[in-house]
């Protein structure tokens, strides 16, 4: 499996290359944090909001941004299309896991997305040069473990999401209203710390910050130490239980394909 | 190579009303109907046999191709595939097994299929140097040398069926199922298939179970066919002999000089000519008789044509 790992990167990005015009289509609808960071910024205007001025806000949805674009997972669109359409019966012929090849698709096209991204990086610094800060060297390893447990949580929702699909025809709406609840939960539109306390409180205790905030707060260095590894192990946590969950999901729908067929 | 013993497969669907009432109806209570798609269904294959596989439409053969391949379970029965059991899908079973699905494909789309077969050659974890020599030999035969460097979606149907074919079997397959290869493929495709599937066989020994609906198809490629209907064995033999069975025997048609009598010995007459339908085994002695008895101006013997047999076969058993 590992010595095909190499081939399967080059492949991958090969076939974002080849969907570059949709790669940065996708990259652009997922700008959000963008947005956000414009309308966060009029509102930090009159004065600091949680002690945020206009560099912490430019900075948190700065790292939003890239953390989204370098942690996302498509997967379960993949999975959905392959298993209504018959596409997944060849992959499960080959001596590979279907999701590793998915894994390794997905890792092979964080290069060109961050090359997409690079621009809007770019623009951003140029507007609000003092959103710069030198991070400590600390934040920054455990902000970067952080974000590979919030692709690996993102990764298994898709999964648990996608494989759905082997039995029902709305996993993708599903996967949407959960999509919805995330945009909400997970820092992604708001930052978390503006929000009201029994939501912060209550968001503690939901996977949704373990796969956004967490490691976006991580690299702003707007946590301290003692509650960074709280929340890097509750990440741990939520990793276990998601992919646990995944490959439940998967077997049984695996079981119910060779059932029933498709 | 290949043992199946009394195969079934029972899918269990869901039974649905007309109209409004019958959609509002099957919220509430879910009925289901079973539905056979193989029934009690047991041959064996040899290494090295080409087997057409023949049924009409719905009566299991895709089923059956599913469940040797390990991507379906049967309901009952045993099933032994190059000496494994399909439903593990053992890595070292899926090296030895290619499924080809004319309807389904495995190709990169928006790469050259020279992408998949790098890819095949990396999941299968060939050796690279065999798996080159593999590649080149498949590339020669199939002629696919100025297809490698296009993307898969700007290549017709039946260049990209090549292609497929390539790449199901850079891993050198020892079993081949081959559903309906040559499906939609036009007639100058359909033989270049063809050819590339006898001649592959020739090559790599390799076991070939097809299935077609183009008797052409069949006709080149499978001295021995296995008919089924229904989920159930209707016919397992030599192709010759199916003919024989099931097509009313050959045709034999006498053009007299005169006019022709309105019978004579085995024959009738029909549209002016002398017709007669008769076993392989009778023929020579009837034409014997028609030359001794008649100035015979033109004769021919015709086989039945595959089709005709094989409607006739499904007609008559289900």
């Amino acid at each position: 499996m590992f010595r095909a790992f190499p081939t399967l990167l080059r492949i991958g990005f090969a076939e974002a290359v080849a969907y570059r015009a949709e790669l940065v289509i996708w990259v652009l609808t997922a700008t959000a944090p963008l947005i956000s960071m414009f309308i966060w910024d009029r509102v930090a205007e009159e004065g600091p909001l949680g002690g945020w001025g206009q560099g912490e806000m430019a900075r948190y949805f700065l790292l939003t941004l890239i953390v989204r674009h370098l942690t996302s997972a498509w997967v379960v669109w993949e999975l959905n299309e392959n298993i209504r359409t018959g596409g997944l019966s060849p992959m499960l012929l080959r001596p590979m896991h279907p999701l590793v090849f998915f894994v390794a698709q997905n890792l092979s096209a964080m290069p060109l997305r961050a090359v997409i991204l690079a621009p809007l990086i770019v623009g951003v610094l140029w507007w609000r040069p003092e959103l710069v800060w030198t991070p400590e060297p600390w934040t920054l390893l455990l902000g970067l473990v952080s974000a590979v447990f919030a692709w690996a949580i993102a990764f298994a929702a898709q999964v648990i999401f996608g494989s759905l699909a082997f039995f029902s025809q709305q996993s993708l709406g599903l996967f949407n209203v959960y999509f919805g609840l995330w945009s909400l939960g997970s820092g992604y539109l708001f930052p978390l710390e503006l929000a009201p306390d029994w939501l912060r409180q209550l968001l503690l205790w939901l996977p949704f910050r373990a796969t956004l905030a967490t490691p976006v707060e991580l690299l702003a260095g707007l946590v301290a130490w003692e509650d960074a590894l709280g929340l890097v192990a509750a990440q741990v946590v939520w990793a276990v239980v998601f992919v646990g969950l995944a490959a439940m999901t998967w077997n049984l729908g695996v079981r119910r394909h060779e059932a029933v067929g498709a | 190579m290949i043992q199946v013993t009394a195969l079934n497969k029972v899918y269990t669907v869901p039974k649905r009303g007309e109209g409004l009432w019958g959609s509002i109806r099957s919220l509430f209570s879910r009925e289901v109907e079973e539905v056979r798609a193989v029934a009690d269904l047991s041959f064996s294959i040899q290494a090295g046999e080409r087997v057409g596989f023949l049924g009409p439409n719905g009566a299991g053969k895709t089923t059956t191709l599913k469940m040797l391949a390990g991507l379906l379970v049967p309901s009952s029965g045993e099933r032994v595939v190059a000496g494994f059991d399909p439903s593990k899908r053992d890595p070292a079973f899926l090296r030895r097994i290619t499924l080809v699905m004319g309807q389904k494909q495995q190709l990169l789309w928006d790469l050259p299929p020279i992408e998949t077969f790098a890819l095949n050659r990396a999941l299968f974890g060939l050796d690279e140097a065999e798996a080159r020599r593999t590649q080149d030999e498949l590339i020669e035969l199939l002629e696919l040398g100025p297809l490698l460097n296009r993307p898969v979606r700007n290549l017709s149907l039946g260049e990209r069926m090549k292609c497929e074919l390539a790449a199901a079997l850079l891993h050198r397959p020892d079993v081949l199922f081959l559903d309906e290869p040559t499906i939609g493929l036009d007639v100058r495709a359909q033989g270049t298939v063809r050819r590339f599937i006898a001649e592959w066989n020739e090559r790599s020994g390799a076991t070939v179970l097809l299935t077609s609906h183009y008797m052409a198809d069949i006709a080149a490629l499978c001295p021995r066919v296995i008919v089924i209907a229904g989920g159930a064995l209707r016919y397992d033999g030599p192709l010759k002999d199916l003919a024989e069975r099931y097509g009313g025997g050959r045709k034999v048609v006498v053009r007299t000089r005169d006019e022709a009598p309105e019978t004579l010995g085995p024959f009738t007459r029909e549209d002016g000519a002398l017709v007669a339908r008769l076993p392989s085994a009778e023929v020579a002695a009837a034409v014997d008789f028609a030359l001794r008895q008649v100035a015979v101006a033109d004769l021919s013997i015709e086989e039945p044509p595959l089709e005709d047999v094989l409607s006739k076969l499904f007609a008559e058993r289900s």
